[in-house]
């Protein structure tokens, strides 16, 4: 199982990162850690004729702190985060969730970014940055856009971003010191994919309760007013919810969503 | 026979480190795929993305017709052909590369080569495959009962093999207090040792020899099918197996990928490779363990057993692989479920049957870990029917150790042991009234706790009567050894079995100590080279320790005379009153000894000094090996386990795990519970994750190790092995082969404990792997039974 | 198309002209002639081919030796000289923590990132950082012990010795006969936090259904028999679905439209016309894009139609030489008369099956709601277009029209995508 060929750019900035996709004609693929990337490439699922490795951008890096909220540079991996060299600024949600994606020597190698770009349903960052009414940071040839991530990912593994454009960085709101969250993701095994994943955020300072449904077959589904799980789980109304995520037909999937919603409001009381 | 303890720390009941231990851990083991030769090609394969399908064309890539071979490029070469002696068997022809029809996905197609991997495979994307598609042979029991197709045209119907071990019911059936009867179902399964396959070849012209390295657990076995296929003669084949990353089974077949290879290599003239992928273990090379019971307990009102009534059926798969053929495991079940239990009637039909998918070989454990879990599963519920302690069913049943040596119902001969005391001290130490209590007290976080146990014997070791009697077209025979003192005092041994993990290297060598003092840091052994060893047909059930350890037992016992011999002469001494320890012989308490060194410089460079009588082949010997009884040894155990099931997500979580076992006399301890301990993550495996599932149109729907779930270290709880140590009298030490127990009892203890977790929801799985999705599918149906 | 790299390896400048495909592993093991790291899957799961890069663990697997270009690389060849790998080596040895040896140096490298980065790990904590790594052979029960071992000794403060020879060493006796270690504090392994089970009150008191089947063993159909529960989602490929609709034009008008091969097989997204096209064979190339794969599925479909009863099949097959995957479907399609002739009632079945690599991938739990939204947008276009093609000018019939591309996003339908999807999902997690 070796790739078939493919070239191989590594642009210094931004710009040459565009410039390149641009004359590729949708036949190029942004790579940042490769950890999603690579298994496909091996497999042969993947066969792009050039790769662009955006690893060598500065400010695919950077960490910056502006007016109540953290960007966090699209190349950050999910082991900084973890680690907590990145300042979090969601009370230690993030570096759970960071803690929890794959394995270590993936999380070394892995990004935000490259994990938000891939868009895939069951992907933690895909699931739990909309619960946190994250935004992601786009650059293309006609300058720079900002999109609630609740609509960045708009199916599995398919997102917002142009052909030519490139995801920079996710702007996270930071979260009062009254906020709680809970937050719940079953695998068979640790490392591998969830099943399910729910969260829930109450920040009353913010007049914030959202809960999110993870790991569907599509995007994430946000709900934006979750007193119904936050303040007595309403079991009949959750179903209903899971049901719209559109994860409720296939009895098990319904059992495990539930199921993962319930220990996530019992995590966000405990 | 009585058990041998060293005294020095070093021989049979020492747990010495390994001797192999330092090249692993730097790095510098040497795997297949870690050989190069200059000017090596590296080869992939083009393989069938269709499960069953006539092919009507095959097209080469235009100006890359050199680099590509098919079956009719192939001339003269025969297909692999394994025939099993048993009456009634239908023969399968695997040819290497597929001729008219593809049986399974995976299957070989073509063979294309390149300067590197990568380019190998750029070549094999560019083959184009005409296929008619045929009606896929999925369902195990359909296959026979409603056949969609016939895998091999001319059988008739899709049934390698029919067996019967019948007996008369009729009485039983009216007279039972209680009956059970239970549709039980193994996954299909992928063994997946670490390292896959590999394959490098070479012919070498001055010897007009080829030259094979093979990733292989029977060096021998692959050269003699080898030319069978290729018509060379034996002795023009060369097949070293180097370190091989694990084994469990996989790699005790003739691949026809080594076929391929050999006749490229020889074709070419330049060294050819092919490493199998985890994509090719996965989808396209042989599975195992998938077996459907309909099986029956009759039992009197206190369980006592009385009749089992089963029909089984094995899903061989397309092919009758070689050695082992498309039987061994349905053979099997016919002779071994009824295992340590006593009964008075017992019946038996089953099949081997062919399906569109990977032929079979047989998994560590074989075809024991079906029987056990059909019958301890089914003996539970027995037990419930009977209102006993599922333990104390079994004790009601097993036979007792004054029994022993014992011949159960269908002739099986028990060596030793006390199969009792086991359950009892597995019982005892997962404390049954420990976990009753708080089974009834209830978990605070709403899990269910269940306990479980099964038992198992381990039939090992065993030799020319039983695999005559098996059909296998390999029959084992005297197990040799070479042995040769060498000058310097140093021990060569070779052996023809392998070791890939087993920790030969070590083992023997304490077997050598055991019988000629010399340090095992002094000891050698070669083995996995048929130029260099004798004959062997491998490692494989559970044998090693006792044939390959009895052989050198025996080869070292054999230098241990002549040593005394020529001792003797030189230190004045008589021969039988010297006595060796430590590298020396000589008399005790006394300054008469001298170095095993200074013996075999005697005789390889002052003969002079020799005795007049000296034995004329000196300190080499090759001397075969065969224990005294050859049905085999019969190691047991039972595994007691407390789980809790998470009924709200299907999770079941293992909270403590016991195993009482009986593995007669250990050579080496560390290394007996490291097996024991590797077995039972593997039953781990079967019993909750692992699974190799098709679709209806035949095609395996786990190809990466994404989808084919393998136990990690957070999948495994704490072990704890408890040991019983009743000799073999057949044994050269009184040991007995434990490498596959581990692996045995794990699915039947622990979907025995979830039943138990359950069963006041009306629960019971009779499948496995028990994954979420059947657990809570289980449950949703019990809880739709009772409210209907 | 090479590309030049220069990077450290084991301490040693290295310089290399590199296919930008080449793995890392393959770099090393193939180039450097390193063989200690190992392949295991190349897809990032196993962990054998675990190496350090630029000071922390990665996959050199799915690493590419182009991206490496300025690392430091230490393999485990790189470690002879190593205090802490020292004492792992020694630890790993004592506590048999390897068979084989084939995950071992892979192990060897996660253990040392354990021991180094987390030197406080309690078991549970090891067996979680070790998930990363399969070994097949030891049960995991040695190597977390060595792990263990090392970080105790190194928190005590308390050099450990360190025997350069591993060989012949003989281990403490005391350790065969039951596990005396203790584990300090038994982890609380319940990963799920507190879940007030609503199912634990229902502990109704009902036994497991049992059979007593009667007469002969033969008669295998006795009722009542427990059967394994068919646990994994339905696979049965030749998924099938049933649509209906009704539209206002009458059945011969409805008639003739299905009888314009070209136009219904467009109604499949993302198809195109090729070569030859007449009213019952049309060759056709499918298009989809599901993140980074794009699959073309070049094919033909074959029509028959019977005029009596106003029912036909369309037949095609067509397969992605990229991948070596085919897709085989069938479209069934019945009219009958509505509302006295002014309408028609559509009966649509479709049929799909997909064989090849990018059918080989498990957990397809949504197969058939992808199958339903496959066919319902086949069907959205089919009404589209039926109604186009009534209303409008019998231009439309010289050109038709491609639906739209298939870029999997707004709209996903795809059989195969179902079953990529499960694998991206499983493996890609991240």
């Amino acid at each position: 199982m070796k790739p078939v060929a493919f070239d191989y750019e590594r642009p210094r900035d931004l710009a040459g990162a565009v410039k390149l996709l641009a004359g590729s004609s949708g036949a190029a693929k942004v790579m940042a850690g490769g950890q999603s990337l690579g298994p496909m490439l091996n497999l042969r699922l993947a066969q792009p004729q050039l790769v662009i490795d955006v690893r060598g951008i500065g400010e695919l890096h950077a960490v910056s702190d502006a007016n109540g909220s953290i960007v966090l540079g699209s190349c950050i991996t999910h082991a900084a985060i973890e680690d907590g060299v990145i300042q979090d600024v969601t009370r230690g949600l993030m570096r759970e969730v960071a803690a929890n994606i794959a394995y270590r020597a993936v999380r070394n190698r892995g990004t935000i970014g490259g994990s938000m770009c891939h868009a895939d349903p069951a992907a933690d960052w895909v699931s739990v940055l909309p619960l946190l009414s994250a935004a992601a940071l786009i650059e293309g040839p006609r300058g720079r856009r900002e999109v609630d991530v609740e609509h960045f990912v708009t199916g599995a593994f398919s997102t917002v971003l142009e052909e030519n454009e490139i995801l920079v960085g996710v702007r996270i709101p930071k979260l009062s010191a009254a906020a709680r969250w809970g937050h719940y993701k079953f695998c068979r095994k640790p490392g591998e994919f969830a099943e399910a994943i729910a969260a829930v955020l109450v920040d009353p300072d913010r007049n914030v309760c959202r809960a999110v449904i993870g790991a569907t077959h599509s995007a994430p589904h946000v709900i934006e007013d979750a007193h119904f799980i936050a303040e007595g789980f309403d079991s009949e109304r959750v179903l209903a919810t899971v049901m719209a995520a559109g994860v409720g037909d296939d009895p098990y999937e319904r059992q495990i969503h539930h199921t993962a919603l319930k220990r996530a409001a019992l995590r966000l009381n405990a | 026979m009585t058990s041998v303890h060293s005294r020095s720390g070093k021989g049979v009941g020492a747990s010495l480190r390994r001797k192999e231990d330092a090249r692993y851990l730097t790095g510098r083991g040497q795997f297949v795929a870690d050989i190069r030769r200059p000017g090596m090609l590296e080869v992939a394969f083009v393989r069938s993305p269709i499960a069953h399908a006539r092919i009507t064309a095959i097209h080469k890539p235009r100006g890359l017709e050199d680099r590509v071979w098919v079956m009719q490029d192939l001339v003269g070469v025969k297909p692999i052909r394994a025939v099993s002696g048993l009456k009634g068997f239908k023969a399968s022809d695997l040819w290497p590369l597929a001729k008219d029809k593809v049986r399974h996905v995976g299957e070989t197609i073509a063979m294309c080569v390149g300067a590197t991997r990568a380019e190998a495979e750029d070549v094999a994307a560019q083959v184009i495959v005409d296929y008619e598609e045929l009606p896929a042979v999925v369902d195990t029991v359909g296959a026979r009962t409603h056949p969609p197709a016939l895998v091999h045209d001319e059988w008739g119907d899709n049934v390698f093999l029919e067996t019967l071990y019948d007996d008369e019911l009729a009485h039983v059936r009216q007279s039972a207090a209680i009956c059970v009867r239970r549709h039980i179902r193994t996954a299909r399964q992928s063994m997946a040792p670490l390292e896959g396959r590999g394959v490098l070849c070479e012919w070498i012209e001055r010897l007009a020899q080829l030259e094979m390295y093979s990733s292989a657990q029977m060096p021998h076995i692959n050269r003699a099918g080898l030319s069978d296929c290729l018509g060379l003669d034996q002795a023009a084949i060369r097949v070293i197996a180097p370190d091989v990353g694990g084994a469990f089974g996989y790699k005790g077949i003739l691949l026809t990928e080594e076929i391929c290879l050999a006749w490229l290599a020889q074709h070419l003239k330049r060294p050819v490779r092919w490493i199998e992928d985890r994509r090719e273990q996965l989808t396209a090379n042989a599975n195992c363990r998938e077996h459907d019971y309909d099986i029956t307990l009759y039992a009197d009102r206190d369980g006592h057993l009385l009749a089992i009534d089963c029909e089984a059926t094995v899903d061989s798969g397309a092919y009758s692989l070689y050695p082992f053929s498309a039987c061994l495991e349905a053979a099997q079940v016919g002779s071994i479920l009824p295992g340590p239990y006593k009964m008075e009637r017992y019946r038996c039909r089953t099949w081997s049957v062919a399906t569109n998918k990977p032929g079979i070989l047989p998994y560590r454990g074989v075809a024991r870990t079906g029987v056990c879990f059909a019958l301890e599963v089914a003996l539970d519920a027995v037990a419930r029917e009977a209102g006993k302690e599922p333990y104390e069913v079994r004790l009601a049943n097993l036979v007792q150790p004054h029994e022993m040596p014992y011949d159960n119902i269908t002739k099986k001969h028990f060596d030793s042991g006390d199969y009792p005391e086991a359950v009892r001290r597995a019982v005892a130490a997962l404390d049954v009234a420990k976990w009753r209590a708080r089974q009834k007290t209830g978990e605070a976080d709403g899990r269910r706790i269940g306990i479980g146990v099964s038992v198992y014997c381990e039939q090992a070791a065993h030799g020319t009567s039983v695999y005559y009697g098996w059909g296998i077209p390999m029959v084992p025979g005297h197990e040799q050894c070479w042995a040769r003192l060498s000058p310097d005092g140093m021990l060569e041994l070779r052996i023809g079995a392998h070791s890939h993990g087993q920790s030969l290297e070590t083992t023997l060598a304490q077997v050598a100590h055991e019988t000629l003092g010399i340090d095992p840091a002094n000891v050698r052994l070669v083995h996995g080279d048929t130029a260099l060893t004798p004959y062997s047909t491998g490692t494989w059930g559970s044998r090693c320790m006792v044939m390959s350890g009895g052989a050198v037992a025996t080869a070292c016992k054999d230098i241990a005379l002549r040593v005394k011999h020529i001792a003797g002469h030189l230190l004045g001494a008589s021969p039988d009153e010297l006595q060796l320890r430590d590298g020396e012989v000589g008399l005790e308490r006394s300054d008469k000894r001298m170095t095993l060194a200074e013996v075999a410089h005697t005789w390889y460079r002052q003969p002079q000094l020799l005795p007049p009588d000296v034995h004329t082949s000196g300190l080499e010997t090759v001397v075969g090996y065969k224990a005294k009884v050859d049905t085999g040894t019969f190691s047991y155990a039972c595994h007691a386990v407390a789980i809790a099931v998470d009924t709200e997500i299907g999770h079941v979580e293992i909270l403590d795990y016991v195993i009482a076992e009986d593995g007669g006399t250990l050579i080496n301890p560390m290394v007996v519970d490291g097996q024991i301990y590797g077995g039972a993550a593997q039953g781990i495996g079967t019993a909750l994750y692992e699974e190799m599932p098709y679709d209806s149109e035949g095609q395996p729907l786990a190809s990466t190790l994404a989808d084919y779930l393998l136990p990690g270290a957070t999948e495994m709880p704490p072990l704890r092995i408890l040991h019983m140590e009743t000799p073999s009298p057949y044994t050269e030490f009184g040991q007995k082969g434990i490498g596959e127990g581990g692996a045995i009892a794990p699915p039947a203890a622990i979907v025995n404990a979830v039943n138990d977790a359950l069963a006041d929801l009306g629960v019971e799985l009779t499948e496995t792997p028990v994954t979420p999705r059947r657990l809570l599918a289980a449950t949703e149906a019990a809880k739709a039974t009772r409210l209907a | 198309m090479n590309k030049k790299i220069q990077l450290t390896v084991n301490g040693k400048a290295v310089s290399a002209e590199v296919e930008p495909r080449l793995q890392l592993a393959d770099f090393l093991r193939e180039h450097l002639l390193l063989t200690g790291t190992h392949l295991g899957c190349e897809h990032g799961v196993c962990g054998a081919c675990t190496i350090e890069l630029d000071g922390a663990p990665a996959r050199s697997c799915i690493a590419y030796a182009v991206t490496c270009d300025g690392a430091d690389v230490r393999t485990i060849e790189g470690f002879d000289e190593d205090i802490v790998m020292a004492e792992l080596r020694e630890a790993f040895s004592a506590e048999h923590a390897l068979q084989c040896g084939y995950c071992t140096p892979g192990m060897l490298i996660t253990a040392r990132d354990i021991v180094t980065r987390l030197p406080h790990a309690d078991e549970a904590r090891i067996r979680k950082e070790l998930a990363g790594n399969l070994c097949r052979c030891t049960g995991y029960v040695g190597i977390v012990r060595a792990i263990q071992k090392v970080i105790a000794e190194r928190t005590d403060g308390s050099s450990p010795r360190v025997e350069s020879a591993v060989i012949g060493a003989v281990k403490p006796p005391s350790g065969h006969i039951e596990d005396k270690r203790q584990r300090s504090v038994q982890p609380d392994r319940n990963v799920y936090g507190r879940p007030a089970s609503e199912l634990n009150g229902e502990g109704a008191k009902s036994k497991p259904a049992i059979a007593r089947p009667e007469g002969s063993h033969e008669a295998t159909a006795a009722t009542g028999m427990p059967k394994p529960i068919a646990g994994a989602p339905a696979t049965g490929k030749q998924t099938t679905m049933h649509q209906s609709f009704s539209i206002d034009h009458p059945v011969a008008k409805v008639w003739e439209f299905f009888g314009r091969l070209d136009e219904v097989a467009l109604c499949l997204p993302g198809t195109s016309l090729r070569g030859m096209r007449t009213d019952d064979h049309v060759d056709t190339r499918i298009r989809i894009k599901v993140g980074p794969i794009v699959a073309e599925f070049e094919g033909s479909a074959d029509a028959v139609r019977d005029p009596s009863s106003h029912s036909g099949t369309i037949q095609g097959s067509a397969r992605d030489a990229r991948s070596s995957s085919t897709t085989r479907g069938e479209i069934r399609y019945a009219l009958q008369d509505e509302k006295g002739g002014a309408a028609t009632r559509v009966e649509v079945d479709v049929g799909f099956t997909l064989t090849g690599p990018l059918a080989q991938f498990s957990r397809s739990s949504i197969v058939q709601d992808i199958a339903k939204r496959m066919t319902a947008a086949f069907v959205q276009n089919l009404e589209a277009r039926l109604n186009q093609t009534s209303t409008g000018p019998k231009a439309v019939r010289a050109k038709p029209a491609p639906a739209a591309e298939l870029n999997a996003g707004s709209l996903v339908v795809s059989v195969l995508w179902n079953r990529i999807k499960g694998f991206l999902r499983s493996l890609l997690g991240r």
